[in-house]
């Protein structure tokens, strides 16, 4: 590769994707490891279109050893019939449906799989985070992805587990559009059991893929993914992450396009609290819950359902009165005086009232998200 | 009667009554003798099994050895009845007896009413035999006047009341006892028996008071306990201190305890048991070193060395799948039926059950201070392994947390074993006359509807019921586990009804495997 890299103009050539044959070629082309969309891109402003891209890698000039390989055996008709057993269609730069807000990346993906419905212009938010998340951050997803969908704001995550299997269920619930961006082929489920989240993402929004059917997870497809995402969305909300996590990555994409960061903070003594901290010391806009959120993007605080604490009886607000943080039933029950067997009890009527939640052996206070009035006393 | 030389005795038919053992129990055999003409061999007929058929080179050399004569002539042993597999080595010395008896070198008055029960060396010695407890039993229940058995097992066999026991040390002793030239040494029985190996107390743990309350419960309901919990958080010495609670051993359940003990040969010291057994096998152990089995005489497993007391299993997910399966006949019946080609065997397996995991795999699932660094998939595969059957039938689960050392120093310590275990016998008192006739002992053993039935919920209770089945989504099981400690908690209060505190208290100890899961729950 010559050193001197003239700065290519923005997207694809005009001519790329142009008729029948080199919208084959691309299919093949989504197909290849060896060669990432930033030398796509370059090849294929020097080349002109996906054909002659092609032919290149089958030259040996472009993409590795095993990509020249794959991309004389691979059959476009194949990889097409597979993406269509999943109900999926490819989508081609300078198509309509595809999003003009990839084109803000200096690497856009060169195609796209879809299933479900089109991704058409509208307000997208992505909202990621950890996949070992904790009770609370499953629960903040949940509201972040219940709210924005009854906003009619479109839910943009990964359907990794944890913060983005759960924005995606809130905005299920809500019975709201939600895509979700996969690290593999349209086809397939990573991790597997995510199968049944996809099925159901694709039948109320958007699966999405750059990749070609067949396509195995791997580990550097997971970053790739994430500037997709980033680059779908107008703004990126961290939920929770630990230090190194996938979710600082989508927020470095996201400042790199221009779009807004928020992170919602958590305990500075909890190692999930890393990434959306961090964030937030480097100005990232903190949010304390869907309010916060709707609020930012302007859409005025929609309410969402309130846990009743209304009607407690005498014990169970004493004993809610000191329950805070992750606490001990016994730290409790010493602190409001109480006997342990009274504790436990007042805490599982609590529990069913939605106002606590127990992990790991410890109890902690739940409701205190912003953007629904907070129990009495807190 | 003559002795020595080799001459020709004028009886050739003797009887005496040996003991072997099916399963936990002793059984009384007939060993028959004669003496009649053919070559010097002994045969053995009346089905008897592997060690029994060992013994006949063994029993003529001792019998030699002893200064005895062995009748050079063709003996023939019967063991009767014949449909039964004599099983165990204490054979020999019935064997010996008999041929003795049939060659006229001991006296006929004791022989009918003695039972003789032991393992001989070459040398005429009678060696420690397992199982001198349950042939003591035997012989009692038979109203036999005695038992003869190695002086080593002597103590052992004299904790049955009501029965001569003979220890001797050497074959020649045992006739010179039939003969009235020899009397044994008094026996004393091993009452007391062993201390526990390591005494522990409720009082040492400090903290987890909450994990302390569900081991009362545990112990008051005869309930099984899953702890979860990350490395270190002292899930194992919290099991190891719920024997301590529970209440003593009653003398008919310390001799089984011991019995147990006795045939599988573990009885380091004779005396009465009357500690209650802990259990701790090692995760890789075989199904047939969980349930009992073995080649030859059958050995009760784990499950019936932790008969009345707790069969403690760390690690929970390590153990082998089927292992873990076969756990559910001794947990829903309180016995284990051992099949073998000669019969099935029954040991007695009532016992409580604790079990510990991790989290996950890296054991920080949930911790507030510790990021879990398990891939995903592998926490699922982690969480599959540890649901099943076997949970089912575990009514308390609780999450045990690591306790930092703020919360650690902010703990006095614990109440000591003593009074937690004064309110158990209580609780347990009042299952036993609330369940009398029911052939229940607890509430842990109690089948769902047969809970349904028993409760007696208050009605705010019942309100609180419906509740928690769509608040917290309980399955039809949960419902009945919910129900059973809840009937305890009631118990431990002294309240005839099922008070809604009682089931509340009760629905806190589902997590931390149910429905939603760990941690991850949202």
């Amino acid at each position: 590769m010559p050193a001197e890299r003239p700065e290519l103009p923005r997207g694809w050539p005009p001519a790329f994707a142009r008729g029948e044959a080199n919208r084959r070629a691309l299919v093949v082309l989504a197909a290849l490891r060896g060669i990432s969309p930033r030398r796509l891109r370059e090849l294929a402003w020097r080349v002109g279109d996906a054909a002659a891209c092609l032919e290149e890698v089958r030259r040996g000039r472009a993409g590795s050893p095993k990509d020249r390989e794959a991309a004389r055996v691979l059959d476009p008709a194949e990889l097409l019939r597979r993406a269509e057993g999943v109900g999926a269609r490819p989508v081609a730069p300078g198509e309509d449906e595809y999003p003009p807000s990839l084109l803000d990346l200096a690497d856009p993906p060169a195609a796209l799989f879809v299933r479900g419905a089109r991704l058409e212009p509208a307000r997208r938010v992505a909202v990621v985070g950890a996949r070992n998340c904790t009770p609370a951050g499953a629960e903040v997803a949940l509201e972040l992805g219940r709210a924005l969908a009854a906003a009619g704001v479109w839910v943009v995550s990964g359907a990794a587990r944890g913060i983005d299997a759960r924005a995606h269920e809130g905005a299920l619930a809500a019975g709201g559009p939600t895509a979700a961006v996969l690290g593999c082929g349209i086809d397939l489920a990573y991790p597997p059991r995510s199968r049944r989240l996809l099925d159901r993402i694709a039948e109320a929004g958007t699966v999405a893929s750059e990749y070609a059917p067949g396509v195995l997870a791997e580990p550097f497809r997971f970053p790739a993914r994430n500037r997709l995402i980033a680059a779908l969305s107008e703004a990126v909300v961290v939920v929770e992450g630990a230090e190194e996590s996938g979710s600082l990555i989508t927020a470095d994409h996201a400042l790199d396009l221009g779009r807004q960061v928020l992170a919602v903070p958590g305990p500075v003594t909890s190692p999930l609290s890393a990434a959306p901290l961090a964030l937030i010391r480097e100005g990232a806009t903190m949010i304390r819950g869907p309010a916060d959120l709707l609020d930012d993007l302007g859409l005025g605080a929609a309410s969402a359902p309130t846990p009743s604490a209304s009607g407690l009886g005498m014990l169970e607000q004493r004993v809610l009165a000191h329950v805070a943080g992750p606490v001990l039933p016994e730290q409790v029950a010493r602190a409001a005086g109480l006997a342990l067997p009274e504790v436990l009890a007042a805490l599982t009527r609590l529990e069913l009232l939605g106002l606590v939640r127990s992990v790991g052996g410890r109890v902690e206070r739940r409701g205190a998200l912003w953007g629904r009035p907070a129990p009495p006393g807190a | 009667m003559s002795v020595g030389g080799a001459r020709v005795p004028r009886t050739v038919y003797g009887r005496v009554i040996g003991v072997t053992l099916a399963g936990v129990r002793g059984r009384l055999v007939w060993v028959e003798a004669h003496v009649g003409r053919g070559l010097p061999a002994l045969v053995l007929t009346g089905l008897p099994g592997a060690a029994v058929t060992d013994s006949r080179d063994r029993v003529r050399a001792s019998v030699e050895n002893a200064g005895l004569v062995w009748p050079l002539r063709r003996v023939v042993v019967n063991l009767s009845p014949a449909n039964l597999r004599k099983e165990g080595p204490g054979m020999d010395l019935a064997i010996a007896m008999g041929v003795l008896a049939a060659s006229a070198q001991v006296p006929r008055e004791r022989l009918e009413r003695f039972a003789f029960y032991g393992e001989l060396s070459l040398r005429g010695g009678l060696v420690p035999t397992p199982g001198a407890l349950p042939a003591a039993i035997a012989a009692a229940r038979a109203g036999l006047e005695g038992l003869v058995v190695p002086l080593a097992n002597a103590p052992e066999a004299a904790l049955v009341e009501g029965l001569e026991v003979v220890g001797a040390e050497r074959l020649q002793d045992v006739a010179g006892f039939l003969r009235g030239t020899w009397s044994p040494p008094p026996v004393v029985a091993g009452e007391g028996g062993p201390p526990a190996s390591h005494p522990v107390d409720l009082a040492e743990v400090r903290g987890q008071a909450r994990a302390r309350r569900a081991l009362e419960v545990a112990a008051a309901g005869g309930h099984a306990l899953l702890l979860v919990g990350p490395p270190g958080a002292g899930k194992t010495m919290l099991a190891r201190r719920l024997p301590t609670i529970l209440p003593a051993l009653s003398r008919d359940e310390a001799l089984e305890v011991t019995q147990l003990r006795s045939v599988a040969g573990l009885l380091p010291r004779p005396g009465l048991i009357t500690a209650r057994p802990f259990r701790s096998p090692h995760h890789s152990i075989s199904a047939a070193g969980l349930l009992g089995g073995g080649s030859g005489l059958p050995r009760p497993g784990e499950v019936s060395l932790a008969h009345h007391g707790v069969l403690f299993l760390d690690e929970l997910t390590e153990f082998r799948r089927d292992a873990l399966e076969a756990l559910r006949q001794p947990l829903e019946d309180g016995r284990v039926v051992v099949a073998r080609a000669g019969g099935a065997v029954e040991f007695p397996a009532r016992f409580t059950l604790v079990a510990a995991a991790n989290p996950c795999p890296c054991g920080y699932l949930g911790d507030p201070r510790h990021a879990c660094r398990c891939p995903p998939n592998r926490v699922d595969a982690y969480r599959q392994k540890l649901s099943g059957p076997l949970l089912d039938r575990i009514d308390l689960r609780l999450a045990v947390p690591r306790l930092s050392r703020r919360e650690l120093l902010d703990e006095r310590e614990g109440e000591p074993s003593s009074s937690v275990r004064e309110r158990v016998a209580l609780a347990r008192e009042r299952q036993r006359y609330r369940y009398a006739g029911l052939g229940v002992g607890c509430n842990g053993q109690l089948p769902g509807p047969l809970v349904r039935r028993e409760a007696r919920l208050a009605p705010q209770a019942e309100r609180l019921l419906v509740e928690a089945v769509e608040g917290l989504g309980l399955t039809g099981r949960g419902f009945d586990r919910a129900l059973r400690v809840a009937r305890t908690i009631a118990d431990l209060a002294g309240s005839e009804r099922v008070e809604a505190d009682h089931l509340a208290e009760a629905l806190s100890y589902r997590a931390p495997v149910d429905e939603g899961g760990m941690a991850r729950a949202g």
